[in-house]
């Protein structure tokens, strides 16, 4: 039951940020569906007991193939619905404790928040990495030698 | 020199408008090099960083060669026009815009006001602050101080930068006052969680679009542009975090 209110606010909340970063209309309803199922993951992985940094990758990843597959069906750029997607990831709650931690001198538990929010920053970018890796493959465009030429 | 003057403006315009509204620079690289290409220009080159574009190609072969750079000194979001831009060059290279049809519509995006207006984005950042506000672990009733909190740095955020010219020092004064109210809300009696309604009040002034081009452009080879924008997304966050710890050691 938790769950589901949370969903429903992770939607309204996706779209309100697609409204921020004004994309088209015909995406932000995706856009809100994608983030729901992003934080739906992020969840269910955490659930089954994965760490946080593994359980951001695995939703990240998910989240960017969604998008490359639903922007090649409505035609817009694959940005449009990516960003919406991965900000429910957006380690905001731990970059505040960082901050917070630095604030108040203890700065022993500051760095140890930090590591953490930037390993789950670096998390959600190989998420989208790995997705963009999928979907451009057979272009080729960092082959070493040039052996057929 | 008609046709190539021409097709020359288009693209330093279509260029213009998709980098100034949050395109990646390889989309930006990608559709000037094909629209040039299906004007049937040769050689054509593109090199495109975070704030500025050169363009070349040549008419015919080994002469009559054009060459044209513009800058770019606004950084807005409106992912709208891109989508509009990568729509308008889709039907040039497919052949069903003519050279003056696609100038036109190119100049009529970029003289379009934003697709919602105003106050519908302040109202959407609300909606995202308590939201998140919510997703981190605040209670019901914090998501009405929330949502004030939210739309007052929305609100601050967007009007500054209209007037000042210092970058990173409206998100600065945002986040200073988004935590001013957070903690006023708090100290009156509106709400619980002070920690989850500051975070709320911050989630607006996110960097996401330079973050995700960041990586994507590292991605596709373009380092400068990456660099670029990656280093403008963490001036962004570090102007975020050192207004809201201005507030937290003045006021608690």
């Amino acid at each position: 039951m938790g769950l589901i209110i949370e969903l429903i606010i992770t939607f309204i909340a996706t779209v309100a940020f697609g409204v921020i970063f004004s994309v088209p209309k015909r995406a932000l309803l995706i856009g809100g569906a994608i983030g729901m199922i992003t934080w739906g993951i992020l969840q269910t992985v955490q659930m089954a007991g994965a760490n946080p940094v593994v359980s951001t990758a695995v939703a990240s990843l998910t989240a960017a193939t969604f998008s490359h597959l639903l922007a090649k069906r409505i035609r817009i750029p694959v940005t449009a619905l990516v960003i919406p997607g991965i900000l429910p990831l957006v380690p905001g709650s731990r970059a505040y404790f960082t901050m917070l931690s630095f604030v108040e001198g203890d700065y022993l538990n500051g760095l140890e928040v930090g590591v953490q929010t930037m390993l789950q920053a670096g998390a959600i970018a190989s998420g989208l990495v790995l997705a963009l890796a999928i979907f451009s493959f057979g272009k080729g465009i960092g082959h070493r030698y040039e052996p057929n030429r | 020199m008609g046709k190539a003057d021409d097709v020359m403006d288009i693209c330093m315009l279509a260029g213009e408008i998709m980098l100034t509204y949050g395109a990646e620079t390889y989309r930006v690289e990608e559709t000037l090099e094909r629209i040039a290409k299906s004007a049937s220009f040769k050689n054509v080159h593109c090199f495109a960083t975070a704030t500025g574009i050169f363009l070349s190609f040549e008419e015919n072969k080994e002469k009559d060669d054009l060459m044209q750079m513009v800058r770019i000194d606004d950084r807005m979001q409106d992912l709208n026009k891109v989508t509009e831009v990568n729509q308008v060059s889709r039907e040039f290279v497919s052949g069903e815009l003519s050279i003056p049809d696609a100038h036109e519509k190119l100049l009529a995006i970029s003289k379009a006001p934003m697709q919602y207006p105003l106050w519908v984005i302040h109202l959407a950042a609300g909606f995202a602050g308590s939201g998140f506000s919510y997703l981190f672990g605040g209670g019901w009733f914090d998501l009405i101080p929330a949502f004030i909190a939210a739309v007052i740095s929305s609100l601050i955020v967007v009007e500054l930068e209209r007037h000042l010219k210092v970058r990173f020092a409206a998100e600065f004064t945002a986040a200073f006052s988004g935590g001013s109210v957070a903690i006023l809300l708090v100290f009156i009696g509106l709400g619980n969680n002070l920690d989850q309604i500051i975070i709320g009040s911050l989630m607006p002034l996110v960097p996401g679009v330079p973050l995700t081009n960041a990586v994507r452009d590292l991605m596709s080879g373009d380092l400068l542009a990456g660099m670029a924008r990656g280093a403008e997304a963490l001036v962004t966050s570090l102007a975020i975090a050192s207004g809201i710890a201005l507030t937290i050691s003045i006021f608690l």
